[in-house]
């Protein structure tokens, strides 16, 4: 072929690409659905399966020991939020005591998160402005607590705060105190404990965030006559938020079902929504009442997510533009 | 000249110094010292460094990588404190304030804008944290924007802009608190040529619009030679040489800066007599000819020395000139000729010839030349 007659008009060349591309595109999607196949049969058959039992469970009639009868109720979700008086049970009045735990697993799911941010922040910054040699040293003692089970962890934590426990014998030996404060078996108990297992769920992602922030923003702050706090505030909050969140989330999900930390620390009368369930399927043989539970603990994260996230969406489209 | 007793080097065109030796001092760096690290692994960055930046000045800091330039500025913004001297801004010590209590704003090397604010927000922020009011901020930004022409990227993040356009955001944002001066951290060394050139017209013109002092540290000589109202050039960590562009190009005082900046012919030379401010010198081949002498040196007669002259200070000369030599060959670069030659003693020389439009051809490879040189062109070296 001569030379001169290769030269094609860009134009007409453009246009054959892109006569050619929607047909290419739709092979490649045919594509990635295949290549989708075993995540998407592992998220069917694993995570939606089990969901869509319980949820048929719960509007089904408790068998006597156990179980289900396939028999259609709404008993299970009306016992969720009201009782029956037990020798009259036209008699209805709201679940106090059901209400509270609610109340209790929100609670103290949202102070957990509140202190692992508090606490996670200034640990994550100082694992972060460490030298880029001794920052995996401190990450790798951030994970320590992961290879022991959460149980003897559960445990360790009983030891320190009991009656005769570490903090109680140092006080009295140390005359601050004459009789050891009761902290087993309060909400205060749980909240410890419950902290002290998500901290690192909390720093890393705090950490990842920080990792990123390019520290010559924060001289650029000191230098446009920003005070320390003021750059804390206006410059590294508002860059680190993306680790804050996926913090919160990692740490107020798993917390607000949590169930060996309040079974072992709060004992039997502060109950979460987790040892709650487990009361239903287990002594309580009540199954539909157990599965309505779980389901309103996950009406109860979804719905703490959408706010949480169209909350932190707000204020980002308040500072950006267009 | 304004004043006749000033002991003023022959030869030399004294008006702009005098423009800036009028004004009263900005900075004054006095025997200042950085020391990074202890014991064993310490290492001088600056070492007793004295120089004087005024008012209204665009004054330069140039040498290679690790000189110091970027320590000396890192200590004038407050973002390093010094390990001995004086430093002092406005008159005022400064020593143990921080960079947000120092009237000095900084334009980084990578820009540093803060990603999640809007381009007006980055301008207004040094303004918001001084605590002025909401409208005076705003009118300020606004301002701003205008002078470095961003009007129409206002509300845009920093990442929806191109580099140039970061580069005058990070300039009105320093500009914006009006600080007393300016410090610009090898603020083109990310830009491309083109657009480095114009950013180099567009800072001249803000430095003479807004009357700011500026200290602007450069690795790039030509940057430094056509922005800067006077130029520091520095080498581990000390100071060699302070002075005007023209100074600095025609007078080096001594063989780091002679080499550094533009290209250079080092001579052999011995001194014959010696008179203020300069020498008569024996050149290779024989021919006497004046040298300038840097200031405070005082040769005596008989000293071998070092003289230099630049390329274009030289010329061929049909009769017999004040070197002669065998070219080694010509290159052509387009509106000159650089034409390499070797001394009858063995020195290299080189010298730069204009092509006219009827010119007479370069000589070619191998052909005994004699060589002029200007009147005032040569320059002795110190040590």
């Amino acid at each position: 072929m001569a030379v001169r007659d290769l030269p094609l008009p860009t134009d007409a060349a453009d246009a054959a690409a892109r006569a050619e591309a929607p047909q290419a595109t739709a092979e490649r999607h045919g594509w990635k659905w295949l290549l989708c196949a075993p995540a998407l049969a592992i998220l069917l058959f694993a995570a939606s399966g089990p969901l869509l039992i319980v949820l048929v469970y719960s509007f089904l009639t408790p068998a006597g020991f156990g179980g289900v009868i396939w028999e259609f109720s709404l008993e299970g979700w009306f016992r969720v939020f009201m009782t029956r008086d037990i020798f009259d049970p036209d008699q209805v009045g709201p679940n106090r005591a059901n209400l509270a735990i609610f109340w209790r697993s929100v609670s103290l799911a949202f102070q957990t998160t509140l202190i692992c941010a508090v606490l996670g922040f200034p640990t994550a910054w100082f694992i972060a402005t460490r030298s880029p040699r001794s920052r995996p040293i401190w990450l790798f003692l951030i994970t320590i607590p992961f290879w022991t089970n959460l149980l003897i962890r559960t445990f360790a934590i009983q030891e320190v705060i009991r009656n005769q426990g570490l903090i109680n014998t140092l006080l009295l030996k140390a005359g601050v105190i004459e009789a050891p404060i009761q902290m087993m078996y309060t909400d205060f108990a749980i909240l410890i404990g419950m902290a002290y297992v998500f901290l690192p769920l909390m720093v890393l992602p705090l950490y990842a965030a920080m990792d990123k922030l390019d520290i010559r923003l924060l001289e650029a702050g000191y230098d446009l006559y920003a005070s320390r706090w003021a750059v804390l505030r206006h410059i590294v909050l508002p860059l680190v938020k993306p680790g804050f969140i996926a913090g919160s989330i990692l740490v107020f999900i798993p917390a607000i079902g949590a169930y060996v930390t309040p079974r072992i620390l709060g004992g039997g009368r502060n109950m979460m929504l987790g040892n709650l369930i487990e009361l239903q399927f287990g002594q309580g043989r009540n199954w539909p009442l157990g599965a309505a539970l779980a389901m309103t603990l996950l009406i109860i994260v979804v719905a703490a997510l959408v706010l949480y996230l169209r909350h932190v969406g707000r204020e980002d489209e308040g500072r950006r533009h267009g | 000249m304004p004043d006749a007793s000033a002991p003023a080097h022959p030869g030399q065109d004294m008006s702009q110094a005098d423009r800036t030796a009028a004004r009263p001092a900005e900075i004054e760096v006095g025997r200042l010292s950085k020391v990074f690290g202890t014991g064993t692994a310490a290492f001088r960055a600056l070492d007793e460094v004295s120089v004087t930046v005024r008012q209204g000045e665009f004054f330069t800091l140039l040498g290679p990588s690790g000189c110091g330039k970027t320590t000396l500025l890192r200590l004038i913004a407050g973002f390093e404190q010094p390990s001995a001297g004086t430093l002092r801004i406005g008159g005022r010590e400064v020593a143990g304030l921080g960079p947000n209590q120092r009237p000095v704003n900084t334009v980084f090397q990578n820009y540093a804008l803060f990603p999640h604010m809007s381009v007006a927000d980055n301008i207004g922020f040094g303004l918001r944290m001084l605590g002025r009011p909401r409208a005076e901020v705003a009118a300020t930004a606004a301002e701003m924007l205008r002078l470095v022409r961003m009007e129409a990227m206002a509300t845009r993040r920093p990442a929806e802009i191109s580099g140039g356009q970061q580069q005058r955001v990070a300039l009105a944002r320093a500009l914006a608190p009006r600080p007393r001066v300016l410090l610009l951290d090898e603020p083109l060394s990310a830009l491309d040529l083109k657009l480095r050139k114009e950013m180099q017209t567009e800072l001249k013109r803000l430095q003479t619009e807004t009357g700011i002092t500026f200290v602007f540290v450069t690795h790039d000589q030509e940057e430094a030679l056509t922005m800067s109202d006077r130029i520091a050039v520095m080498s581990e960590g000390r100071i060699l040489q302070t002075g005007t562009p023209e100074d600095i190009y025609n007078r080096p005082a001594d063989r780091f800066v002679a080499d550094f900046i533009g290209d250079t012919n080092f001579l052999q030379a011995e001194v014959l007599t010696v008179a203020e401010g300069t020498a008569t010198v024996r050149l290779p081949g024989g021919a006497s000819r004046t040298a300038n002498l840097p200031a405070g040196m005082a040769p005596a007669a008989g000293d071998r020395v070092t003289v230099v002259v630049r390329p274009e200070h030289a010329r061929l000369a049909s009769e017999s000139g004040d070197l002669s030599g065998r070219v080694e060959r010509t290159v052509f670069f387009g509106t000159d000729t650089h034409v390499h030659l070797r001394l009858a003693d063995g020195t290299a020389f080189t010298l730069r010839r204009q092509n006219m439009a009827a010119g007479v051809p370069a000589p070619s490879a191998g052909a005994e030349v004699s060589l002029a040189l200007a009147e005032g062109a040569l320059q002795m070296l110190r040590g």
